[in-house]
This record gives C-alpha cells, sequence and structure tokens, in this order.
C-alpha cells in the first residue's frame, strides 16, 4: 500500500517536472521591438458562464454576444462615446447624410445602407446586401427567434445592387441603428431547414477577425485567424481560446497562474486582489447598468384594480424615507470597493443620459422627520405603523448573488434606523428574473414590495423607459402581463415626456424629453438607483491591445490584440 | 474467555423473560468499551462543547450577529473581535457560535429523520419479506434512483430558497434509504438465524421477536449509520450552501460562512478558515463517536486479538 | 434467479414511468421557467416571450406535455435543449465519456487503494499503522469536498505551481497523455481521497466482524495459513455490505459530481445537469433523469444480485 502511494507520488512529481509552464504561448519570430504589435500566439480566455448558442438569431446571454463578436460583424457599432460607427456600412446612414429619407407624411421611413465592397465571409464567398435581407427575413419567420423589436418595423428590404440595401420602415422608428448587429451567412443558413438545430448555433460564419473552430460544450470554444479578413495585417493573433472555468475563484487562481491571460466579468469584491498582482490589469469601464430598488406603489396582485395603492409604499413619505435612509456611498466605497457610482439616474451614459439634479443622498435624520410628520409612529419593537399598518417590507431579489445579499443586509439594518422592519426573501434568478406573467415572476405579478435588481438601457434608450415608467406598461391580469412597469409608475406627466421622446427623431429634442421624464421619476420617488455598475474584466500585462467600451463587450476589438514578447 | 462469550450468545438467543439485570449489563460493558475508545472520547468532548458553546451563544457573545457595520469590514483577529470580521463588519466568533446552532441541528434533526424512517421501513421489508418487501424496496430504488442534489436544488426552488424545517424534512426524506436498506439486510439475515427460530418454537409472537431479538442486534448499524448520517448531513447542508441553495443569509451557519469565504480568502483568509476549521471538528467528532459506537456496540469487537 | 431478475427488469418500467411523472410534475410545479434566460435583455418585449413559449410548447396543457415528451423520448427523440437548441442525447453523450473518464478513474483508485488498506487495518487493529490510518481517513472523510477541491488547487495549482488548475487539458496544444494525467490528478485526489476514508472505514468495520467469526476459529484450527483465511473466508464474507455500498456508487460513475465538476471545470454531465436546472430546462432535466433513473435501477439490481451470490443464506423467491 505505501510502495503504491509512493509510486504514485513519484509519478506525480516526474510528470508535474516535465511539462513546461503554463503561459499563453508567446508570439514566435520577431524579437521585440518594445512598441508595436508582434504577430501570432495563442490568448486564453476565462469565461465564468458559457454560451449555450451562436447564431445571431438565438443570441441572448451577454457571454454570448461577447464571444460571437471576434467572428461575427454587423452594420454598425457603437463606440465608447455613445456613437454609431460603421462596420460593414461605409457610412452609418442618418437623416443629414441623405441616408434616412421620411415619407411625405412623416410617418414612415427608408434606411439606405451603402456597404463595403470586396468583403467576404471567412468561407471565402463574398458578403453581399443579399445577406442583411436575409438576416430580416429569418428574424421575422424564425419562431425561435430571440426578438423582433424593430425589425417588425420594416416593411420590406430593397437590394438593387451587391453593396446597397435600401429597408422600408412603416414607422418612424428611431433606434434603427442599433439593428443587424450581427448577419447571418445566407449562403449556408438557408440551407438549413431549422437553424436552431444546425451547427450554425455553435460554428456561425462571419467576417470578422476570426472564425470559430471548434465549440466542445462545458470545456472551450475556439476561434482561429480569419485567412479572409478584409485588413490583411490583423487580426495579430493565432488564436483566441475561451475556457469555460464555472467557479471564479478558480479563474482567478487560473488567472494569477498565467493559465489564462484574460477574464471577464470580475466582480468588485474580487479586485483588491487582483489589484496586489503586478503581472495583472484590471480594465474598469463604466457601463450603462444600473443597480436598482423598485418601490410597488400598488398593492392588488394581478393589478386587477387599476387604482390600487400600496398600504406602506403608497404614502409618498415613506418612500421618500427610503430613499433618504440608503447609504449609496458607503455601498459603493465598503461592498464595490470604489468601483461602480453612486445612483443618480437609471440613464447614465450616451447621448440620451441624464444630465439634472440626481436622486437625493442618504439623510437617515430626514427621513425620521419625515416619516414623523406624516403620522408614522414608533411601537414599542422601534418598528412604526400609521392607521393600524405596520411598516413591514418585503425585499426580493436573486439568490446566489453575494453583493445583492450584502446590499440587503445593509438596508434592511438602516431601515431598521428609521423605524422600517425589512425582510429578505430572496429567489433564484430562473424564478425571480423569468419575465413571464404564466410563470409567475413576482415582478409581473406585483407580489413584492420591493424588489432589486439591475438592468442596462440600450443605447437608444426608448424601449427601456417606455416599457418600465409609461402607464401603459403596467402588467394586468387584464393585458395579460404586457409590460415592466413594476413600480406602477401612473404619472401624466412622465407618460408624455416618454411619448414626446419617442415621437421625433432630433437627437436634441429626444435628449430633453427623456430627461423631463427621469426627473418626474425621480421626483414620485418609486424608485431607488442605488449604483451605476462598472464591468470589470481583466488581462494579464503581456496581452496588448484591448480597449474597454462602454456601450459594448471587451471583444469588440478583438483584432487589435496581441501579445507582447 | 470462551465460555462467557457463548454464554451470552446462549442468553441472548433463548426467549427468557426479560431480565432488567442482563439488559444493562450489556449495554454498560458497552460504556465501558467505548470508554477505551480515546478518540472517542475525545469526540464526545469536543462535540458536547460545539453544542454546548452554540446552545449558549447569546450569552457568551456581546453583539448580534446579524448587525452589519460597514466601517469594520475585514478587521483581522484582534482582542474585541477574537476571530475578526467579515465582509459586513459582523464579529466572525459571534456568527460561528449562532452558525453553530443552526448546522449542528440540521444534522441532528435531519437524520433523526431519517432513521425513523429507515429503520422503520427497513424492517418491515426485511421481517415481512416477500410482496410487501418488494413494494417497499421498489419504493426505495425509485426514491434512491432521482441524483439527491437534484431534488435538492428542485426544493430549494420551490420553497423561495430554504429554511431549517424545510432542510431537514428535505434531507431526511432524501437519506432513509440506505438505513432501510442497512435494517432490511440485517433483519434478512437475522430472522432466519438459530436464535430466533428458538425463540418462535417457544411461542414468542413476532412483536417481541422483533422487539426484543432482532432489534437489538440490529441496532448497533443503525447507531453507526446514524452518527455518520448526522457527519454527512453537516456536509451535505455546507454543499447546499456552496451551491447557494442551503441556508439564506443572513442567518448564519457555518455552510453559508463558507460559501462567501471562498472568494474573499486571499484578502481575510480567517473568514474562511474558521468556518472551515469548525465544520471539519464537528463532523471529524462525530466520526470519531460513531467508530467508537460501533466497536463498542458489537461485543465481537473487542475480543479479537489474534 | 434468472426469474428474479427478470421480475425486477420488468418492474422497473412502471418505476422509471414513475420516476418520469414525478420528475415532470415537480418540474412544472415549480414557479419560473426557461423564459429567465430572456429577461436581462433589454429588446424583449411580452410579444417575444409568449412567441418564445409556444415554440417551446411551454403553453401547452401539462399532461399533452409530458405525454408529447413521453412519446417523443420513447421513439429515441430526447427533445432539444431550450438554451442551446442541440439535441439533449447530443448533450448527453458528448459529456458521458467525459464523466465516465474522471470517475471511473476515481472508482478504479478509490478500491484499488482502499480495499489492501482497510483489509490490513482490521487485521492490524491498534497498531500504529491502524492509529495513522484512522487519523487521516477521517480528516479526508470530514472535509466537504468542494473546500479539499478548491483548497488543493490554491495549494499544488497556485502556491507550488505544480498542477494544472482544472480542465481535462491544456488548451491550445495538441493531445498528450502526460498532460492529460496532470489534469487528472487534483480532481481524482479530491474525490478518491474522500471516497478511500469512507470505504476503508466500512471495510474495517466488516473485516472485524467477520474476523471473530466461529467459522474461521474453526478454519485456523484446521491449521490454514492466516492469509488463506483472510482472503479466502473472511473476505467473502466481509465484502457484503462493501458491495452494497460499492453498487449504490456505481452510478456516480455516469451522473458525475456536480460540485467537483464545477470547481475544477470538467465539462461532464454534472456540470450539464447543474446547467440546465438552473436554466429550468426541461428536456435536458427529463433525459439527465432518464438516465440516471436507469443506471440506478441496474445497480441496485445488480447490487442485490451480488448479495445473494456472496451470501449464501439470502435467498429470493
Amino acid at each position: 500500500m505505501k510502495r503504491f502511494s509512493i509510486v504514485l507520488a513519484s509519478v506525480a512529481l516526474v510528470v508535474a517536472a516535465c511539462t513546461p509552464t503554463p503561459g499563453g504561448t508567446p508570439a514566435s519570430g520577431t524579437p521585440a521591438a518594445s512598441e508595436g504589435p508582434t504577430r501570432g500566439g495563442t490568448l486564453i480566455f476565462a469565461m465564468w458562464q458559457e454560451p449555450t448558442t451562436l447564431a445571431p438569431p438565438y443570441l441572448n446571454q451577454t457571454i454570448a454576444g461577447l464571444v460571437s463578436q471576434v467572428a461575427v460583424e454587423g452594420l454598425t457599432r457603437t463606440d465608447t462615446d455613445g456613437k454609431y460607427q460603421p462596420l460593414l456600412a461605409k457610412s452609418v446612414p442618418d437623416i443629414n447624410n441623405g441616408g434616412v429619407k421620411l415619407s411625405a407624411d412623416g410617418k414612415k421611413m427608408d434606411v439606405t445602407y451603402e456597404l463595403l465592397s470586396g468583403v467576404t465571409w471567412s468561407d471565402g464567398n463574398p458578403f453581399t446586401s443579399a445577406d442583411v435581407k436575409f438576416t430580416w427575413e429569418n428574424r421575422m419567420k424564425d419562431p425561435k427567434v430571440v426578438n423582433r423589436a424593430g425589425y417588425d418595423q420594416i416593411e420590406s428590404i430593397d437590394t438593387p445592387n451587391d453593396t446597397t440595401a435600401v429597408m422600408h420602415f412603416k414607422s418612424v422608428y428611431a433606434p434603427y441603428p442599433v439593428l443587424f448587429p450581427f448577419l447571418l451567412a445566407k449562403h449556408i443558413a438557408e440551407k438549413e431547414a431549422d437553424l436552431s438545430k444546425s451547427d450554425y448555433n455553435q460554428r456561425p460564419l462571419g467576417t470578422g477577425p476570426f472564425k470559430f473552430t471548434e465549440f466542445v460544450a462545458g470545456d472551450h470554444i475556439t476561434a482561429e485567424r480569419n485567412p479572409n479578413y478584409r485588413d490583411k495585417t490583423k487580426p495579430y493573433l493565432d488564436k483566441i481560446i475561451f475556457k469555460s472555468v464555472p467557479a471564479s475563484e478558480v479563474a482567478i487562481a487560473q488567472l494569477k497562474a498565467g493559465e489564462v491571460q484574460a477574464m471577464w466579468n470580475i466582480l468588485e469584491s474580487q479586485t483588491p486582489d487582483l489589484e496586489k498582482e503586478s503581472a495583472i490589469k484590471l480594465v474598469i469601464t463604466p457601463s450603462p447598468s444600473v443597480e436598482r430598488v423598485e418601490l410597488n406603489t400598488a398593492a392588488n396582485k394581478d393589478m386587477t384594480d387599476p387604482t390600487s395603492v400600496h398600504p406602506v409604499l403608497g404614502d409618498v413619505a415613506m418612500r421618500k424615507a427610503l430613499v433618504w435612509a440608503t447609504p449609496k456611498q458607503q455601498l459603493v466605497d465598503k461592498l464595490l470597493f470604489g468601483k461602480a457610482k453612486p445612483g443618480a439616474s437609471g440613464y447614465s451614459q450616451g447621448w440620451a443620459k441624464y444630465t439634472g439634479p440626481p436622486q437625493d443622498g442618504y439623510d437617515p435624520k430626514k427621513a425620521n422627520d419625515e416619516l414623523d410628520k406624516a403620522g408614522w409612529v414608533k411601537g414599542s419593537d422601534g418598528i412604526r405603523s400609521k392607521g393600524g399598518v405596520r411598516a413591514s417590507l418585503t425585499i426580493t431579489s436573486t439568490t446566489g448573488n453575494k453583493t445583492r445579499e450584502q446590499v440587503e443586509q445593509v438596508l434592511s439594518d438602516e431601515y431598521k434606523q428609521i423605524g422600517v422592519e425589512l425582510k429578505i426573501q430572496n429567489q433564484p434568478s430562473s424564478v425571480f428574473l423569468s419575465g413571464s406573467w404564466s410563470a409567475g415572476d413576482p415582478r409581473k405579478r406585483g407580489t413584492f414590495d420591493l424588489n432589486m435588481y439591475a438592468t442596462s438601457p440600450d443605447i437608444d434608450p426608448h424601449t427601456h423607459i417606455f416599457t418600465r415608467f409609461h402607464s401603459s406598461q403596467i402588467p394586468s391580469a387584464a393585458n395579460s402581463g404586457l409590460g415592466n412597469n413594476y413600480t406602477r409608475l401612473r404619472s401624466p406627466d412622465v407618460d408624455k415626456a416618454i411619448d414626446d421622446g419617442g415621437a421625433t427623431l432630433d437627437l436634441e429634442k429626444r435628449k430633453a424629453a427623456y430627461n423631463t421624464a427621469v426627473k418626474g421619476i425621480n421626483d414620485a420617488y418609486v424608485i431607488i438607483w442605488l449604483y451605476e455598475r462598472a464591468s470589470i474584466d481583466a488581462f494579464r500585462t503581456n496581452v496588448g491591445g484591448w480597449q474597454g467600451n462602454v456601450w459594448d463587450n471587451i471583444t469588440w476589438n478583438s483584432g487589435d490584440w496581441y501579445l507582447k514578447k | 474467555m470462551a465460555t462467557l462469550r457463548s454464554s451470552r450468545v446462549l442468553a441472548r438467543g433463548v426467549a427468557l423473560p426479560a431480565s432488567s439485570y442482563r439488559e444493562r449489563g450489556q449495554w454498560r460493558m458497552a460504556f465501558e468499551r467505548f470508554l477505551e475508545h480515546r478518540l472517542a472520547v475525545a469526540g464526545i468532548v469536543v462535540l458536547a462543547l460545539l453544542a454546548l458553546l452554540s446552545a449558549f451563544a447569546p450569552l457568551l457573545s456581546p453583539y448580534n450577529p446579524e448587525k452589519t457595520n460597514l466601517l469594520l469590514i475585514f478587521e483581522s483577529p484582534s482582542p474585541s473581535h477574537p476571530m475578526g470580521t467579515d465582509s459586513l463588519g459582523r464579529d466572525l466568533a459571534t456568527r460561528i457560535l449562532y452558525g453553530g446552532r443552526v448546522s449542528l441541528s440540521v444534522g441532528v434533526l435531519a437524520i433523526a429523520v431519517a432513521i425513523t424512517l429507515g429503520t422503520l421501513i427497513g424492517g418491515i421489508a426485511g421481517f415481512y419479506g416477500r410482496w410487501i418487501d418488494a413494494v417497499l424496496m421498489r419504493v426505495v430504488d425509485m426514491m434512491l434512483s432521482f441524483p439527491r442534489l437534484f431534488l435538492l436544488i428542485l426544493f430549494g426552488v420551490f420553497f423561495k430558497g430554504m429554511t431549517l424545517g424545510v432542510i431537514v424534512i428535505v434531507l431526511g426524506l432524501l437519506s432513509w434509504m440506505p438505513t432501510s436498506r442497512l435494517v432490511r439486510a440485517t433483519f434478512l439475515s437475522l430472522k432466519n438465524r438459530d436464535f430466533v427460530e428458538a425463540a418462535r418454537s417457544i411461542g414468542a409472537r413476532n412483536r417481541d421477536i422483533i422487539a426484543r431479538h432482532i432489534l437489538p442486534n440490529s441496532l448497533a448499524p443503525i447507531i453507526v449509520a446514524a452518527t455518520l448520517g448526522v457527519a454527512g448531513a453537516i456536509i451535505t447542508e455546507s454543499t447546499l450552501s456552496f451551491l447557494g441553495l442551503g441556508i439564506q443569509p443572513p442567518t448564519p451557519s457555518w455552510g453559508n460562512m463558507l460559501k462567501d469565504a471562498t472568494s474573499e480568502m486571499n484578502q481575510a483568509p480567517w473568514t474562511a478558515i474558521f468556518p472551515g476549521l469548525f465544520i471539519f471538528l464537528a463532523v471529524v467528532s462525530i466520526n470519531f463517536i460513531g467508530d467508537g459506537l460501533r466497536d463498542a456496540l458489537d461485543p465481537r469487537h473487542v475480543t479479537k486479538r489474534i | 434467479m434468472t426469474t428474479y431478475v427478470l421480475r425486477r427488469l420488468i418492474q422497473a418500467v412502471p418505476l422509471l414511468l414513475g420516476i418520469t411523472v414525478v420528475s415532470f410534475a415537480i418540474l412544472k410545479a415549480i414557479p419560473g421557467g426557461p423564459m429567465a434566460a430572456y429577461e436581462g435583455n433589454p429588446n424583449i418585449t411580452d410579444a417575444d416571450i409568449r412567441r418564445l413559449e409556444h415554440a417551446l410548447g411551454l403553453d401547452q396543457p401539462v399532461h399533452i406535455q409530458y405525454l408529447s415528451w413521453l412519446t417523443a423520448f420513447l421513439t429515441g427523440d430526447w427533445g432539444y435543449s431550450y438554451s442551446s437548441h442541440r439535441a439533449v442525447l447530443t448533450e448527453i453523450m458528448e459529456r458521458f465519456p467525459k464523466t465516465v473518464y474522471l470517475m471511473g478513474t476515481v472508482y478504479v483508485v478509490t478500491l484499488l487503494v482502499a480495499i489492501p488498506i482497510g483489509i490490513l487495518t482490521a487485521v492490524r487493529q491498534y497498531s500504529w499503522f491502524d492509529h495513522i490510518v484512522t487519523g487521516t481517513t477521517f480528516a479526508f472523510l470530514s472535509t466537504p469536498t468542494f473546500w479539499l477541491g478548491l483548497l488543493l488547487i490554491i495549494v499544488f495549482g497556485l502556491q507550488l505551481r505544480l498542477l494544472p488548475l482544472g480542465g481535462m487539458a491544456t488548451l491550445g496544444t495538441d493531445f498528450d497523455i502526460l498532460d492529460r494525467v496532470r489534469h487528472l490528478i487534483l480532481p481524482v485526489a479530491t474525490l478518491s481521497l474522500v471516497g478511500i476514508g469512507r470505504y476503508v472505514r466500512f471495510l474495517r468495520a466488516s473485516m472485524l466482524e467477520t474476523l471473530t467469526q466461529d467459522y474461521l476459529r474453526t478454519a485456523r484450527a484446521k491449521g490454514l495459513g492466516e492469509r488463506i483465511v483472510v482472503a479466502r473466508h473472511a473476505l467473502k464474507n466481509a465484502s457484503i455490505p462493501l458491495v452494497t455500498v460499492a453498487a449504490l456508487d456505481l452510478p456516480e460513475l455516469f451522473v458525475g459530481a456536480l460540485v467537483t465538476e464545477q470547481i475544477f471545470g470538467w465539462p461532464g454531465m454534472g456540470r450539464l445537469y447543474w446547467d440546465a436546472a438552473t436554466r429550468s430546462d426541461y428536456p435536458v432535466i427529463m433525459g439527465f433523469l432518464a438516465v440516471a433513473a436507469s443506471l440506478i435501477i441496474l445497480a441496485n439490481l445488480a447490487a442485490d444480485v451480488f448479495y445473494a451470490y456472496l451470501d449464501p443464506r439470502i435467498r429470493y423467491a
């Protein structure tokens, strides 16, 4: 027995000694000029969540988009300042350069895209406007497509020649530039009877700097240099391998050991540890995602009574007090290690960003005074009540999210100081975020007092702000749970401002309208903007060329990445 | 030696009227044998200590286990905080004490449920045999065919995060099967033994046979299995918490404290060391106790010195 | 015996059916659903969610959903994953060999190490060897698997840089057997150490029980060498409880150790199940269950058959 163990141990040591040290295979060839990207090498990118599918019509997870982007491109992209940039199109069409033409009655519009010429898919076939048209047709026909918002506003697409696509919209759809972020290869996709069951899901064809060669579920996805890429000097890397590492502690260990050279979506609590490592650089990019606490102003589950008012949260004094009792800066400093900003509004980035006065700050004394004034009397247990109603609330968020759990505990403590009892009742994200009336998502059903989660608007905020704050978007039994107005806000002023924002193509007018709407939302005290998160990724210092982008994934410029010697 | 042993066998096998002296003697001898097992005794001491500390937690600690203090996060161990503070500024030692209540009771209660169920079902199956056995064993098969974690996860979702009571019941319901197989096997092999035949031949009723002959002889594996089961239940609770499905914060349990700590290990190792240490201590103690019990309760063990 | 086995196999069919019904019922009873995955997407409207629910057949009444699943399943169509849209059978078949590769190694290593040690500790009860083994096995037994795995990764992978920190092989390089072995060491160690502990304790206990039996005294009195006494007589009887435990562990060979696979990033069945469960991917969950349940039923049958073979006192009608 002992002999066996000794043998085992020695085999292990021998084996360990025989293998070269792990690390991104360094670039071969050119001795390093200290500047300038070197060509070659394999970069291993750790992801703690893995994409289930990469095919454009079914993309839903952030990580799926991130991985797809190294190979599949679209007509336009958004740069870090929130401006649209052309990618496969020659320029971004708008009303000033004639790319967008309104109809005579101003109710419809045509958008013309001039495409780059000479572009080929990674298999050598030419990229043409037929691919654009096919992408749209597939969107509308395929029942498994994830969303059709915007595409359903296109009546038809003409392709007068290989490099021109004219889209005829049946309405004035302002967010048109964000459509077509990923294009389908017609010559491959049209051959499949059911795209969702084909290999296209694992290795979609693209025009980008890399092409997918391997998809081993649960293990890794390999993307190799696309020899047919239109820029012959790029990409610098030979390969990017996306490695699936489900336990983020292990991924961090791998990053430190050099087994992987990059990692996606680092938690704020992991940053102090990584900042101490000289071989690792953190990329901290502000993001449009805002963590918020929504206050349910209605009492009725299922909203059977459209005028229903929450017994505790219906009182605006209570809502004000809750806002004033939230220590946002402390949360940011202590729980997020300073890697976020206290929330001022839900729309913090981009051309439509809110520039008005931020939401009120932390002032527990003011909160206590307000509640005293409003007639909420503290009981013997320290909890207030008014008119027989006890100030006891529950907060619901997702299980398994440590930062959220910590925030809830802090809030529970803080609210107790002002005489409000807060009980924590979390649910797994498959329930709480299911977004489905039939599946019982509490936000839809109204079976919550406070909820907490994060969401981010698109670069064009209209859909987001409309579905979340317009009074027509309150989910109820009557409309089968349509809409995301979870706070059940019913404000005619906010409604008008939102409608104004969606009715014109003038960006300045829209920005002003949205700003008015957000001010109205803040003044109604129906939502607490907790903090604006940053997206944090990490690279080892021997990787160069990456750049953060507020509106896009870190892989947006994967063609520029290189490994230093 | 030989005569003593065989006389014990004889005494056990014949259905003499219950003699209280003999009963006491048997268990007392087991007790004395147990005391010879030093590790088991150490285990009892440690476990008793842990249990007492947890039970008297409010008296022992001035801190509130759930009160957060963002100004004091990740304090390393000091006189005012002997085990340091965690990521929300709470005193770790206090949380360990209160957490002990949760973790230890989950273990004990869940197994109590499991053992009761398992003994009942396994005993009935083993004793009566034939179609009862077949049906019950199919039930066992069905329960065993569900991957345990699968059901635990689903129940976690169904009950919106599990409270102590729910975990105890669910764990108990999912853990009785091995006991039932054990008991059934013991009953199956014992019911055909000579001493049972002897008892039957003098007209003893089934009830008496089970209670007086079979059950006492099958107690040993049940007790041992129960003890080890408690250890296993404590570990299962910590694994569930690692997956985010166990006892939900802010209520501390050693398991969920360990889970939070795994990502903080480099910054604040004490947040991981102490919960892990306590789980380890509790489980090791229980295992030693189980081992001691096994040695003590089977008289045939100790006399073996060839 | 053959009639017994046949009868058990026939009984297995309604058992499996019952299991699928119960599982399906539990899945449907739970609030939530596969649509949760789409929530974070700001562009999705309710119309989209309803359309997707219809495309996946989720708006049908529950019993219709079950029946359509069952009929498809019996004809070999195990359905398609809600998240990856790939065939469930493909998903399972992809992970299956990797799990067997890992768990098989664990199983073999555990038994190879535990059986000799277990026998030795029983034969040399209370010796120093026994004490050391007792101490170490208890230590490993008392550690949660995930804890042990994480510690091993940090010590051997990060601090000492001796072994890789997870995965099946070094990515980006060609197949290399030595590389594969290096990647196996830590996960196998994590699972085996705990398993060895269990088996050693078990074997020691049952060996001790048999070693004192009268018939062994007879064998020794006959002048048979101790080794034969132990090997032929004691071991055969002591192995009965061992066989139960070993057989009950067999299904894990295929179902995988969920937590270990998570930590070591092993692309096996355990991971598949966890991803499916958290995403409410019903077809994958049902397919996985069908496989797991069948294997467990077969394993139990095997254990019972072995029982009868090893212990002639047990007779099955």
